[in-house]
């Protein structure tokens, strides 16, 4: 067989204690006739071989070792090398003129032997050559096979011996189980490459070790992509014990960084293919995400009636929009510190008159675009439909009521987010003043400083920011005295037990107080009793929304609200 | 003096040396290291105190550096005390053949010596 030079230089370790051996081996290397290139690096001992191993693992193409040396000998390196698979992939040729040295080497894993200086440097670049080579064969064969992190299998492949499995099994029951680790981007980014690596391989090896040894849990592993595992096995009870396991596991890591790692199982369906009963693995998997408390799924039937169900609504948004499916409703907030309560402006909320499955609820589809990234074609119809409400409200009463309008997460990162906001106005021939705009609390959570930028532009330009549902997730008082806004929403939870509970009062009146010194006004949510209302007023609330007054309106229904305000206006 | 009437005087085997080290300027650098070498030292030392594996590490490393050289006579000679002092080879020599041996050893690397100083000029 023809040998073909290579395409770029290997690095080769040479070790020998004997500067003329190390020298000589270099030049063989150097001179080859095959016009072989080769970086050399030399080290005098096994201790010093073992180190720059480690330090060049990834890059190193071959090591040529001498057996008899001070301080750490030739048969102490391969013995390591042999103990430990991060070196499987690193060929080691050993120096050696005697038999006996020879077998013992071979026996410890070495891959050829070399005859000192007896050997013709021909014959020293060609077994260097050869074995390189077979190693890089071999390399792209296990890459291909297996993932060269874990050494578990590589998705491709994994799924070859998973439809073997299924194929020539089809009674045995085999589930699919999905590991993942929570946020694990951020550990690498926090603790690097090389700890997120070692994350991983941990993980893959007690995968493996758990298939391996425990009774009646036969099965095969992967890691498909980044953090996301996949376990294919015959069928188990119970997968607590096992995703303990695996957090034990993470846990023994590193005392200082938190990992924890989450588990979504599809059970044995007869006929269902491995790709299915994976893609079904993933949902669970995905629907436990940041459940620290219950982080252990089992994919059911109604799991599968949402994903289909969501799955048409995300194949029926385009039509949804070109339809005029969606539909655009206005609830009032009233002043209550005035007498009667005054109509002060109105938040524009979305619905989905859907064909098929009528009003489909916000909390249905607001979700679900905002995991998809669609959101932001919602929202954009929301504002141009309540822009063009209070233009023509404003035409017909001569009266404008401002109209705030929701600022997904998504769109708190569109770089265009402002100069939409402000065509959308210019367009209308509106003012800054006539639409608010809510940011939600949770997105402070995502990208603080990105959210900060983003409210001070709009106030600059001269839009109204409203903090909308505080309360209902991780507030903080840090996050009300950065964030320079106009309006405080207390989320409807505050209000709920006011009447019942002295401690949600007293909660709502700390709240009161906390935007009395902020110099924020407060908008309470969800209102829907007399008692409420007047708890609300006696404690100093400004603005009101909730059923009590009115449920979100269509535009047309709105306008008796607008008529009565107008009344009023013109009796002041 | 060249490198090559250096060999013809110390009996080496030019062509050996420069067949493993391929360039004069490398072999020149290996053959001004001679003098420097404590590896007969070390083996008379091993000898005098009857240290088989001291012995044959010193034999063992002699063999291949002095192989490399072109140093045949040394080569070989050190190679006959390694196999001796090799381990689980069994002992053919005596003690005063090894003796022998080693003083005959010594004399070879002190007339190797005198031919390598009058090349280099120290």
């Amino acid at each position: 067989m023809n040998q073909v030079q290579q395409e770029y230089p290997r690095l080769v370790l040479i070790v020998d204690d004997q500067e003329i051996n190390r020298d000589a081996v270099e030049i063989a290397l150097e001179m080859n006739r095959l016009g072989d290139k080769y970086i050399c690096i030399f080290a005098e001992n096994g201790k010093e071989a073992l180190e720059l191993i480690n330090e060049h693992i990834s890059e190193l193409s071959m090591v040529i070792l001498d057996l008899m040396m001070p301080v750490m000998n030739g048969f102490e390196v391969l013995e390591i090398m042999s103990r430990d698979r991060q070196y499987r992939h690193i060929p080691v040729i050993v120096m050696t003129a005697d038999d006996t040295a020879e077998l013992k080497a071979l026996e410890l894993g070495a891959d050829d032997f070399i005859t000192k200086a007896s050997d013709a440097s021909d014959i020293i670049c060609a077994r260097v050559h050869r074995i390189i080579e077979l190693y890089e064969r071999k390399q792209i064969m296990t890459d291909t096979e297996s993932d060269p992190i874990t050494g578990l299998l590589s998705r491709n492949y994994f799924f070859v011996h998973a439809n073997r499995m299924f194929h020539s099994k089809q009674d045995t029951p085999m589930d699919a189980v999905v590991v993942n680790i929570e946020q694990f981007h951020t550990i690498n980014a926090v603790n690097g490459r090389g700890f997120g690596d070692r994350v991983l391989r941990e993980l893959g090896t007690e995968i493996q070790a758990i298939l391996s040894e425990k009774d009646g849990f036969m099965g095969i592993a992967s890691r498909f992509d980044a953090d996301r595992f996949a376990i294919f096995c015959l069928s188990q009870e119970d997968y607590a014990p096992i995703l303990d396991r695996l957090q034990k596991k993470v846990d023994s890591i590193s005392p200082t960084v938190s990992i924890h790692i989450r588990m979504g199982v599809k059970k044995f369906q007869q006929g269902m293919e491995p790709i299915i009963l994976f893609d079904q693995a993933r949902a669970a998997c995905s629907l436990v995400r940041g459940n620290y408390q219950a982080p252990l799924m089992v994919y059911n039937e109604e799991m599968r009636r949402k994903e289909e169900f969501n799955q048409r609504l995300l194949n029926d948004l385009n039509t949804a929009l070109e339809e005029k499916q969606f539909l655009v409703y206005y609830q009032p907030k009233f002043d209550i510190q005035c007498n009667p309560p005054r109509l002060k402006s109105a938040e524009a909320l979305v619905r989905w008159k859907h064909p098929e499955f009528g009003l489909v609820s916000p909390g249905d589809f607001v979700p679900l675009f905002e995991g998809n990234g669609l959101i932001s074609v919602v929202d954009n119809f929301v504002w141009g439909e309540a822009a063009r409400q209070i233009a023509k409200w404003r035409d017909r009463y001569d009266f404008t009521l401002p109209v705030s309008v929701n600022l997904s997460r998504a769109d708190i990162f569109d770089p265009t987010i402002v100069d939409r906001l402000i065509h959308l106005v210019e367009d209308n021939g509106l003012s800054f003043q006539d639409i608010k705009v809510e940011v939600t609390e949770s997105a402070y959570a995502d990208d603080a400083q990105k959210m900060l930028d983003l409210i001070r532009k709009l106030r600059e330009v001269g839009f109204e920011v409203e903090m909308d549902d505080f309360g209902s997730g991780y507030s903080s008082l840090n996050m009300l005295s950065s964030m320079p806004i106009d309006v405080l929403k207390m989320d409807m939870k505050f209000v709920r037990n006011i009447e019942e509970n002295e401690t949600d009062m007293r909660l709502v009146n700390v709240v009161l107080d906390i935007a009395r010194y902020l110099n924020l006004r407060v908008v309470a949510e969800g209102v829907e009793k007399e008692g409420q209302l007047k708890l609300l007023k006696d404690a100093g609330c400004d603005l009101v929304q909730g059923y009590f007054f009115s449920r979100p309106l269509p535009g047309d229904e709105f306008e008796k609200l607008i008529e009565n305000e107008v009344r009023l206006n013109r009796k002041d | 003096m060249t490198l090559k009437e250096l060999y013809e005087t110390i009996d080496g085997d030019y062509e050996q040396a420069i067949h493993v080290l391929k360039i004069e300027k490398l072999l020149d650098k290996h053959i001004r290291k001679v003098e420097g070498h404590n590896l007969v030292e070390k083996l008379v030392a091993a000898e005098a105190t009857h240290d088989p594996a001291q012995i044959f590490d010193s034999a063992h490393a002699m063999k291949g550096v002095y192989a490399n050289l072109g140093l045949t006579g040394l080569s070989a000679a050190a190679a006959k005390i390694a196999d001796e002092f090799r381990p689980g080879n069994s002992r053919t020599m005596s003690d005063e053949q090894v003796a022998e041996k080693v003083h005959e050893i010594e004399e070879m690397f002190q007339k190797t010596l005198e031919g390598i100083k009058a090349y280099t000029g120290t």
